[in-house]
């Protein structure tokens, strides 16, 4: 069985595919709805910040991946997504258009900006470690587990100076590698809380359709009915990503083959790092 | 050093014909990144018994196969 699985927010602008048909429409389909001009990378109108160009351009990237694969292997068994590959990912098990999916990244995007207001937000990406001594790391510091993406893989989110702390402790207590990066929003954490309300009414207000592919959730490992799909994605933007157990999960459903629905290959590299490890 | 490499980070299509020995892993070279670097010291450990401690000894041991190569001559039991 086939899983599409679709990245979050990229690290760097996705290079637009210049002279694809497909790539030109959806760039057209980006400056109509979101206002950017994906090869220029620049707004058209209105202003943004540069995450929020780059969660727009990350999900044209998506569903220009997503409609040339589906053209050699039709649709997929299961849909799974980390963190904003949502968007997307909803596309591709038929429950939003590709317009919509754009429009309502844009929005949520914007809709989170205000937050730079409340404080100042950073990630710490932190490899090596294992879960206990980073939930530690995290209650001492006041800050929070936004992505569990592998046994040793964890994403940090709070506030900046609680975090620049965190990845200095973590060095310092075994982490083989621990960053610090700015962010807008303190995604999957509760301290998205004041923007909750405005999230809430922009997720409602789309109609979604029955998914015609099983999209698994990476909250609690379930399939998620069209009713289901507003709420979680409120739900999911202020609760951790579960990469693994979404892994484990999809493999005991029967999936073979993973596919990567845009730039990057961290899905790809989390999922040979869980294999390797082997277990549950 | 290069099949350890194949085999560590599953690289499909790869031959140990196409890794260049002194020719830079992260970045321009094979485009490895944090995640690989990982799975390189784990595969490391299982196969030689040699320890990568952190991140900064990892820059320097993974710049390319002959440095992989001389951390595991000075470092293996």
């Amino acid at each position: 069985m086939i899983c599409f699985m679709f990245p979050g927010q990229p690290l760097s602008r996705p290079v637009p595919a210049a002279g694809d048909p497909d790539a030109a429409e959806l760039a057209a389909m980006v400056a109509r709805v979101a206002g950017l001009d994906i090869a220029g990378f620049r707004w058209l109108s209105g202003e943004g910040s540069e995450n929020v160009k780059l969660q727009v351009s990350g999900v044209a990237d998506s569903l220009h991946r997503l409609r040339r694969l589906r053209r050699y292997e039709g649709p997929p068994g299961l849909v799974a997504q980390h963190s904003m590959g949502i968007y997307a990912a909803l596309v591709a098990c038929g429950a939003l258009r590709e317009e919509e999916a754009i429009e309502v990244t844009w929005r949520v995007g914007m809709a989170m900006t205000p937050l730079q207001r409340e404080g100042e937000y950073a990630l710490g990406c932190v490899t090596g470690l294992t879960e206990d001594p980073l939930l530690a790391l995290a209650r001492n510091h006041r800050i929070y587990l936004a992505n569990h993406n592998t046994s040793r893989h964890f994403l940090l989110c709070g506030k900046k100076g609680d975090i620049a702390a965190a990845v200095e402790e973590a060095g310092a207590i075994g982490a083989f590698s621990s960053r610090m990066f700015d962010c807008d929003a303190p995604l999957h954490t509760p301290l998205m809380a004041p923007v909750a309300g405005e999230l809430n009414e922009i997720f409602a207000g789309y109609r979604y359709r029955d998914p015609w592919s099983r999209l698994m959730n990476h909250l609690d490992q379930r399939f998620l009915t069209r009713e289901e799909i507003a709420p979680f994605m409120l739900r999911e933007l202020m609760a951790p990503v579960y990469w693994e157990r979404t892994y484990r999960a999809l493999r005991r459903e029967g999936v073979t083959t993973f596919y990567e629905v845009g730039s990057g290959e961290s899905l790809r590299k989390y999922n040979r790092w869980i294999e390797v490890q082997g277990g549950e | 050093m290069k099949q350890l490499i194949i085999d560590s980070l599953r690289i499909e299509g790869l031959s140990t014909h196409d890794i260049e020995t002194d020719a830079p892993l992260f970045g321009e070279g094979l485009g490895l990144d944090s995640i690989d670097a990982l799975q390189l010291v784990v595969g490391m450990e299982n196969a030689f018994g040699v320890v990568v401690p952190d991140a900064a000894v990892g820059t320097k041991v993974f710049q390319s196969v002959r440095t992989m190569a001389d951390y595991i001559a000075q470092h293996a039991a």
